[in-house]
């Protein structure tokens, strides 16, 4: 097992080291000369070329990421154009708010989920399956900015339950010491994987249930509850733990759309106004983070099913 | 024995709703179950036996309900009872062994211990303990997770975990029919056992009449839900009552007919349930029927249901017989072929270096163990896989690709149909592929000799029967007039009724056409049947081969010898193989069959054993082989 994790590991610094490149690159497409940006569009040609010679931009791009990657592996992103700030140090302040946001909404997604979609798997066809696989659809049709002013119209103007904007607390811990302000972040962020992981699990509930497996344990005259709980729970949830896993980065562009919804001070909010400011070192910054995401959360959902499953032969 | 009764069932009706659809698969079971006591509950697939033991044990699936009669367990109403108070603790169920049996994700010594903490309300570490002494009975002292066992092992485990409660009913449904003859040996001696020992009462539900006739003390025979007869098992077979108890038994292949005798065949399959008629079930296939039988339902009498009982012995009827086809020169030439499959960093040793002949109009049998790879010489010889080395030869000419000359016959013809296409599609396409013309007059002989109705042109496979599928992939196969003919399997998913029609067929159609055929089986009785010469496999090696008179007759391996004596047949001799083979993976060194065979010395470790000939065609490879050479 070890062996295995270690062997994905070197696999996975190879794909960052490609996503890195790939990103810097195309950033260099699109703008070649920070200098016209930093400066803003009123400084002369010469003093723009000036700070490009400076900061080194006026040298061939290969070079540029070289020295990129060296800065990188000393865990230097660059420094914000903008914000006169280093790009790590900022990821640092907003990172926290950000995960633990991703985090409620994933729990809360995963907890409403798993046990919904084995519900509709037992009571096939019956109305709770049906309703629930409606109401799937449509809020998985629904764009998560539209859920959430409508969320905000109902809960926070109309009935006045929750606000309407998200806690202002700098802690990362603002999802469990204001769960008032976090509820509708949260739900917001978690319709959109209920409807997913649900339909998911439903399949993978029937796939099970159709098993000899589960006709034996009703044959122990286990109880239909344990027989649920003790049998086809495991079984039932391998495939989400794949899916859940390659969701890991579309939770985080999915916090792009909350953050600023709902004003939430975290990574996404910081990502959308950069991209505004053509911020790119921070771009670059963020756009690695997805990449980092996306093989730790495949890695991670691997591993997990490899040790959940001991059918799954761990080779090389 | 102990005479009082166990388990009473009285006139079992059950029914399944399913939308529209209303099928009553159990009518009017009734039998009795004595202490100590074992109940062979025989039929077909669709004859209502397994859903009569899911009944009994309140397990009936979605839309059953019982609709009429009692269930009793030792005086107790079990249809009022709540089924899981009794279930697994009173009556236990072992099903047959299939790969999802056991839950993959679970320790077996768990999966045992469940039922006692359940029932006994044992502590973990109790119950445990208890399991692994269970475990350890039924023989399996490895602990671990499902998928690192064998199929025979698997099934011991389901055994342990059925009776890990001590139950006094055990319901055993087709409990070896996924094992090997020599690994079901060994589960059902298990099974008497320990229904000897603990004073069990069992329920045997199978197809397999030999099965039947060794182990049980009481048969029920069933069709299309209804008990035809239910006797002590001796009068079941010396005495049989019912008509179509008769015909079951007398289309059986056995190791003793006479091969050139065509097999007794039921016309026609079995009623569909959901559309009941009135008069016997059986009537439509009967040749006895009269118009009573059509229109009025035979009672049972307490031994059989029928209007026309068989009494005394039946002249057997007018079978027809074939002309023993000529055989001509050599046709298919396999010469030292080895195929290995590489998985991860082992490689397992499917085929190691096989080599036979089969002469023009001849058929040549492989039998063996499953995983001994005979399905893999199978794909090899149609070029549907390459080998590592050695060559296949057909007319002087190597097979590197698949041919026409060269078709293949599939096991479960169900899943090697495309579901999507309707049956004079996928006859067309062959010959479309090798553009042959005139497509609809071929595809309509074809259909005419594979005994097909025009109609099932326009349906889909879903829609046709088992016997029909296997109809369709034996004219597929014929459809380009191939000369050799591989039949892998070719009725091992067919009931014995519909068994019997195709293995008729099968030797009709080679005989007519001269065909030369390969067949595959781990039924002995079905090689012996179709096959002029026979080829014993063993990890991937030939141990005999010889014409089907000698290697059955006079059998020289000792592989071969302990396969025939597990068969369960009545009145056979001879030490049974036991056990499993070892894995392909790493066979064992010099004679691969050492390490089962009585007779292994360190010679057989040592040294790999030749193949010689002892007479004729007959050779052996075995250091001390069971029969004597002419030359030595």
């Amino acid at each position: 097992m070890a062996r295995y994790v270690l062997n994905r590991l070197v696999v996975s610094a190879l794909v960052l080291l490609g996503i890195s490149a790939v990103v810097f690159f195309m950033l260099h497409l699109v703008s070649d000369s920070p200098g016209r940006i930093v400066l803003g569009q009123r400084v002369s040609p010469e003093a723009v070329a000036a700070f490009d010679h400076q900061h080194g931009f006026d040298r061939p791009v290969v070079v540029q990421y070289l020295d990129y990657l060296e800065r990188l592996l000393h865990g230097d992103l660059g420094r914000s154009y903008k914000l006169n700030e280093n790009v790590s140090t900022l990821i640092a302040q907003n990172a926290g708010r950000s995960a633990m946001l991703s985090l409620a909404g994933l729990v809360v997604a995963l907890a409403v989920a798993v046990p919904l979609g084995i519900l509709q798997a037992v009571r096939r066809n019956g109305l709770i399956d049906r309703t629930a696989t409606a109401v799937s659809y449509m809020l998985y049709a629904t764009p998560s900015f539209l859920l959430g002013l409508a969320l905000i119209a109902v809960f926070s103007q109309q009935l006045e339950l929750f606000p309407a904007e998200a806690s202002q607390s700098h802690s990362p811990w603002a999802v469990l010491t204001d769960p008032r302000a976090m509820a509708l972040p949260v739900i917001t962020l978690a319709a959109g994987s209920v409807a997913v992981f649900a339909q998911y699990q439903r399949s993978s509930a029937l796939d099970q249930l159709g098993q000899d497996y589960i006709r034996v344990a009703r044959a122990k005259g286990l109880p239909e509850r344990l027989v649920l709980t003790r049998h086809l729970l495991r079984n039932a949830c391998m495939p989400l733990i794949t899916l859940v896993g390659t969701l890991v980065p579309t939770l985080l562009a999915g916090n792009v759309i909350v953050e600023s919804l709902f004003n939430y001070p975290g990574l996404g909010l910081l990502f959308l106004n950069s991209l505004q400011r053509e911020d790119y070192p921070l771009l670059l910054a963020y756009t690695l983070m997805g990449g980092l995401l996306t093989v730790v959360g495949n890695l991670l959902a691997d591993v997990l099913v490899a040790a959940a499953d001991r059918r799954i032969e761990v080779r090389r | 024995m102990d005479s009082r009764k166990n388990l009473t069932v009285h006139g079992l009706s059950v029914e399944i709703r399913r939308g529209d659809r209303l099928v009553r698969p159990v009518a009017d079971v009734t039998f009795e179950l004595g202490r100590g006591e074992t109940l062979g509950i025989v039929g077909e697939t669709g004859s209502g036996k397994s859903m009569t033991g899911l009944a009994v044990m309140g397990m009936l699936p979605a839309g059953g309900r019982v609709t009429g009669g009692s269930i009793e367990l030792g005086g107790r109403d079990l249809l009022t009872a709540d089924p899981r108070r009794y279930r697994g603790r009173e009556i236990a169920m072992v099903f047959q062994d299939s790969l999802t049996s056991l839950n993959p994700t679970k320790r077996i010594v768990d999966q045992v211990a469940e039922p006692v903490r359940l029932h006994r309300g044992a502590s973990r570490r109790a119950a445990r303990d208890r399991a692994r002494e269970m475990l350890a009975r039924v023989g399996v002292r490895r602990d671990g997770y499902p998928h690192q066992l064998s199929g025979g092992q698997r099934q011991r485990v389901m055994i342990a975990m059925a009776l890990v409660c001590e139950p006094e009913v055990v319901i055993a449904d087709e409990p070896t029919t996924a094992l090997d003859v020599t690994v079901q040996a060994e589960i059902l001696d298990l099974l008497d056992e320990l229904r000897a020992q603990r004073g069990l009462s069992m329920i045997l539900i199978t197809h397999d009449m030999g099965v039947i006739a060794q182990r049980a003390d009481r048969v029920a025979v069933m069709y299309a839900g209804r008990l035809a007869e239910s006797a002590p098992t001796a009068e079941i077979f010396e005495r049989t009552r019912h008509r179509y108890t008769r015909a079951l038994l007398s289309s059986i292949p056995t190791l003793a007919q006479d091969r050139g005798e065509e097999l007794f065949s039921i016309p026609g399959s079995p009623p569909d349930l959901a559309r009941p008629e009135p008069g016997c079930p059986f009537a439509p296939r009967c040749d006895a029927a009269s118009d009573r039988c059509r229109a009025e339902l035979p009672p049972f009498t307490g031994t059989f249901a029928c209007w026309h009982p068989v009494d005394g012995p039946v002249a057997s009827a007018d079978r027809g017989r074939f002309q023993r086809g000529e055989t001509g020169e050599t046709l298919l030439r396999v010469v030292d072929l080895v195929r290995e499959h590489p998985t991860g960093r082992r490689t397992v040793k499917a085929v190691s270096g096989i080599s036979f002949e089969v002469a023009a109009g001849e058929t040549f049998g492989l039998v063996g163990e499953s995983g001994c790879g005979k399905s893999s010489l199978g794909r090899l010889l149609v070029g549907l896989d390459r080998p590592d080395r050695g060559e296949i030869v057909f007319a002087g000419e190597r097979v590197t690709r698949p041919r026409r000359a060269v078709q293949m016959m599939f096991q479960d013809s169900g899943a090697a149909l495309d579901p999507r296409m309707r049956i004079g599609r996928i006859l067309r396409e062959p010959l479309a592929i090798h553009d042959v013309g005139d497509r609809r007059e071929r595809v309509r002989r074809l259909l005419d000799d594979v005994g097909l109705p025009e109609s099932v042109l326009d349906r889909y496979p879903y829609e046709l029967s088992g016997g029909q599928r296997q109809r369709v992939g034996l004219a597929r196969a014929l459809a380009l007039d191939p000369r050799v003919l591989v039949a892998d399997e070719p009725v091992s998913a067919l009931d014995v009724s519909i068994r019997s029609q195709v293995l008729n067929l099968m030797r009709r159609v080679q005989a007519e056409r001269g065909l030369s055929a390969v067949v595959i089986s781990h039924d002995l009785a079905v090689v012996r049947y179709l096959a002029d010469r026979v080829g014993v496999m063993y990890l991937g090696k030939l141990v005999e081969t010889g014409t089907t008179e000698e290697v059955f007759g006079a059998p020289a391996h000792p592989y071969t010898a302990g396969l025939l004596a597990a068969v369960p047949e009545g009145g056979r001799t001879g030490t049974p193989v036991r056990g499993e083979p070892p894995s392909p993976v790493d066979p064992p060194s010099g004679c691969r069959f050492r390490t089962r065979c009585a007779l292994a010395t360190d010679k057989c470790a040592q040294v790999e054993p030749p193949m010689t000939s002892l007479t004729g065609g007959h050779q052996v490879a075995c250091h001390y082989p069971l029969q004597e050479g002419r030359d030595g």
